[in-house]
């Protein structure tokens, strides 16, 4: 299955939130979804992509895909424990 | 101090105070990323750094002052995600204060303690 047809599970809107609060809201947010399930992060913060690849590495979690469509990125995490 | 429960230990170390707003609220918002990063995390407030902490301040300062979220924000977001604050007598009679007027949850070490924080961390980043 491609990456851009996984689906999330919780979606976590945080357009207009500058650093850090995606990286804490996403943090809180993986923890109430089930191991296996799919976040999907909205943000609008510049820095989010080099941000979320060091959190997901961090946090064993896993990046499944960052897009973006027009000035917001859409970060797909799968929650892994 | 330390628990250990975490892979990585990150000690933040606070010296400015009041009079420099826009140096109060970085060193909470590294501090609350690397929490988020399932960091263990703590900041030690020395020099100046303790008048941050005053209950009677935190939410008449913020980094840009009168615009954007006061210094009390910055400050539940870290410790909301388990941020650990401290700080030592000294700085405290340097700065003509006691425990009491300070926010609560800060926890008082002395230079021993600080030293084996550091020694014991990962990373010591200090502002």
């Amino acid at each position: 299955m491609a990456e851009s047809s996984v689906s999330a599970d919780q979606v976590l809107d945080c357009t207009g939130l500058a650093c850090p609060l995606p990286v804490v809201k996403t943090s809180q947010a993986i923890k109430k979804i089930e191991p296996g399930q799919v976040l999907e992060l909205l943000a609008t913060d510049p820095g989010v992509e080099p941000d979320m690849k060091a959190w997901s590495s961090r946090t064993g979690n896993e990046l499944l895909s960052i897009g973006r469509e027009g000035d917001v990125f859409h970060v797909l995490i799968r929650r892994a424990k | 101090m330390w628990s250990g429960e975490l892979d990585s230990k990150i000690l933040y170390v606070q010296t400015h105070g009041i009079s420099d707003p826009g140096r109060s609220a970085t060193p909470f918002f590294l501090a609350a990323s690397a929490a988020a990063m399932e960091c263990e995390v703590m900041i030690y407030f020395t020099m100046y750094g303790p008048t941050l902490l005053r209950r009677d301040v935190v939410d008449k300062i913020g980094p840009k002052g009168e615009v954007g979220q006061p210094l009390r924000f910055f400050i539940e977001q870290a410790t909301g995600l388990g941020v650990r604050l401290l700080i030592c007598q000294p700085s405290l009679d340097l700065n003509d204060l006691r425990l009491d007027e300070l926010i609560d949850g800060v926890e008082m070490i002395g230079g021993a303690a600080f030293n084996d924080l550091a020694i014991a961390a990962d990373a010591v980043i200090s502002f």
